[in-house]
């Protein structure tokens, strides 16, 4: 290898990186954008169901108990028709109504928003038959009983920009896909690596030199997004090693998009929808459950996992080694097949 | 014994079954000058290629400085200076920048960067972005990037194709110089004067084989035919009258001519290199 030569070429990139406006803009707007977003988003989360009731004939003193007001925020209506024009403004996620004696026959109207997921009303169910035991004093003909199943998050739920963390890290790692696949795409569009190639510089030390460059330009941008939004804060060494891998991929995405690409904008045209395909996992993680196993086929699933896992829910090596070692295989197939397919188009050129 | 600094033997490249350079042998001796002539598609960027190390010949070798660059690529690479036909400069990067980024790649410690400037002209514009530079100062700038090793071979893709008649003198000076210096030359030029001018041999390439190779004197003296060119008034008008010399019957025609002729201009010509590969190829070389 040609150390000096592979020096000399990643210095060049870097005063060519921060010359072209575009890259330089987009680098330095994606770290202080991630960084505002990350502390504007509230820090905590709020866990308590805020409900209106309108119960004419409860004492408002029985409504207000602790044992019903568990995680539950209640709040006296005076009106049914108040009640509702609340919930349809959103200032409560549901409205219950009592019609009737409490003491004898009653019933109870719900009102819920119309965007109220079903997981939601099933648990203002729940909530209701058990309002009404305290009210009526009568046993529910249920017996109830809980399973944690995991660690039990209750009272410490994961705040939305908490989760995000991966998303950050995925966004800035992929955004530099469209630096250094630019840089590539134009060094054979026009024709400079032919100049590099007629020197002792030879095609493996240019794409080590690009490498290089892409792996470090990615891994640092991530990991000051990491290091500011706290995600370093817990086992630092392991999303070191993560983000790592995570720019390595990225060097390979690269190769793949600058040896499709004849110029930038074709470079965007395929980089764009791979980029949104390796989005997808990071968005699984900020809404669980809307996504299953086939997501696993995406490879920074196992860099956005291992991410949310250790920075959010302390996991070690133990847990994670599987996720790293998967990452491992991805880059070595993907860089591979990616310097191949620049490769060719080199001999092309 | 005569060294030779560029050695082709049965030199051959296919694309698929078309073939580009068909075993074409030739040396070119140290210090020397060789044009290499020939139309688009003739083979002649195909071989420019080979003996840079850029493409790997399917059959024969090249042997430049006396390795084999097929197996020696980067050593012999440190030894050589490329210009290319087309811009390929960092158009971003300062002239003085794309110097000493390239000096880097060859290793060359304690550049003189100002004095390669000045040696082109660039005394004062070595801060200049490259983007700012007209084509001839560009192409200038490519000559200049091919000697920052100080090469013992120079390969020169049509350096004054295009060129403003400044710019192309002040490179034509710096290959002369080059040449003084002890480097061989190996240039590539449609532009046949300028092969004249200062090309010690030439080399015609044809469907890729070399069709001749000798000096511009002895192509000529062999292919060429002198002519005696005169201009004669006839019915109110001019007429052209071309006599071959060196023929047998050569003094009669031109004492006739004197003699019943008014003759208004006269003059002898010798045939021109693009005379002589139109004659051996079969087409003329630029259009």
């Amino acid at each position: 290898m040609n150390w000096r030569g592979i020096k000399a070429v990643v210095l060049k990139d870097a005063i060519l990186y921060f010359r072209n406006r575009f890259f330089a803009v987009i680098t330095m707007l994606g770290l202080v954008t991630f960084v505002i977003i990350y502390f504007v988003m509230p820090s905590t989360v709020d866990e308590t169901l805020k409900l209106g009731v309108y119960a004419p004939g409860i004492p408002p003193e029985i409504l207000e108990s602790q044992e019903i007001q568990d995680g539950i925020e209640l709040t006296v209506i005076p009106s049914e028709e108040k009640l509702k024009d609340e919930v349809l403004e959103g200032t409560y996620i549901a409205g219950l109504a009592l019609a009737g004696n409490p003491s004898a026959e009653f019933s109870i109207n719900v009102y819920l928003a119309s965007d109220l997921p079903d997981e939601m009303r099933d648990t203002i169910e729940a909530l209701i038959t058990e309002m009404a035991f305290q009210v009526t004093g009568k046993p529910a003909p249920v017996k109830w009983q809980q399973e944690i199943l995991g660690r039990d998050m209750a009272g410490e739920q994961i705040p939305q920009r908490d989760r995000m963390r991966s998303l950050f890290a995925v966004f800035i790692l992929f955004t530099e896909t469209f630096g250094l696949a630019g840089l590539l795409s134009e060094e054979f569009e026009r024709r400079t690596a032919q100049a590099l190639l007629v020197t002792p510089l030879t095609l493996k030390d240019l794409f080590t030199a690009k490498a290089i460059l892409g792996t470090i330009m990615a891994f640092v941008q991530a990991m000051i997004v990491l290091a500011i939004v706290g995600g370093m804060n817990v086992q630092p060494l392991i999303i070191t090693v993560a983000v790592l891998l995570g720019a390595v991929l990225v060097t390979a995405l690269a190769f793949f998009m600058a040896a499709l690409g004849k110029d930038f904008i074709s470079v965007m045209a395929w980089g764009i929808p791979g980029m949104v395909i390796l989005i997808i996992p990071a968005f699984a993680i900020m809404a669980p459950g809307i996504t299953s196993d086939w997501i696993k086929v995406i490879p920074s699933y196992y860099l956005t996992d291992t991410i949310f896992q250790v920075a959010n829910l302390e996991a070690g090596w133990n847990e994670i080694w599987s996720n790293l070692l998967i990452l491992i295989g991805f880059n070595i197939v993907l860089l591979s097949a990616g310097i191949l397919a620049l490769r060719r188009k080199a001999q092309w050129a | 014994m005569t060294d030779y600094s560029i050695i082709a033997e049965d030199l051959t490249y296919l694309y698929g079954d078309l073939v580009a350079v068909d075993h074409i042998n030739f040396q070119v001796a140290e210090g020397e000058i060789l044009g290499f002539l020939g139309h688009n598609g003739a083979g002649k960027t195909t071989t420019w290629k080979m003996l840079t190390g850029q493409m790997k010949p399917k059959a024969g070798r090249a042997i430049i400085l006396g390795n084999d660059i097929a197996k020696h690529t980067e050593r012999v690479q440190a030894e050589i200076g490329v210009c290319f036909e087309y811009t390929n400069l960092y158009d971003q990067m300062t002239a003085r920048e794309n110097l000493k980024f390239f000096a880097q790649l060859f290793g060359i410690k304690n550049f003189d960067h100002a004095a390669l400037l000045k040696r082109i002209g660039f005394e004062d514009k070595g801060d200049q972005k490259i983007e700012e530079y007209s084509k001839g100062m560009k192409q200038r700038m490519m000559v200049a990037r091919a000697l920052i090793n100080k090469p013992k071979i120079l390969f020169l893709d049509e350096p004054t194709a295009g060129l403003d008649p400044v710019s192309a003198e002040a490179i034509r000076s710096i290959i002369l110089e080059e040449r003084d210096r002890g480097a061989t030359i190996f240039l590539t030029t449609h532009d046949m004067v300028e092969a004249d001018k200062l090309c010690d041999r030439v080399a015609f390439i044809s469907q890729g084989k070399i069709s001749a190779l000798d000096t511009p004197h002895n192509l000529k003296q062999t292919y060429g035919k002198r002519m005696l060119k005169a201009q004669i008034k006839e019915n109110g008008g001019l007429k052209n009258i071309e006599i071959p010399l060196d023929t047998t019957d050569t003094p009669e025609a031109v004492r006739s001519l004197l003699s019943t002729e008014k003759v208004i201009t006269m003059h002898s010509e010798e045939a021109t290199l693009e005379d002589i590969f139109i004659q051996l190829t079969g087409r003329a070389l630029k259009g």
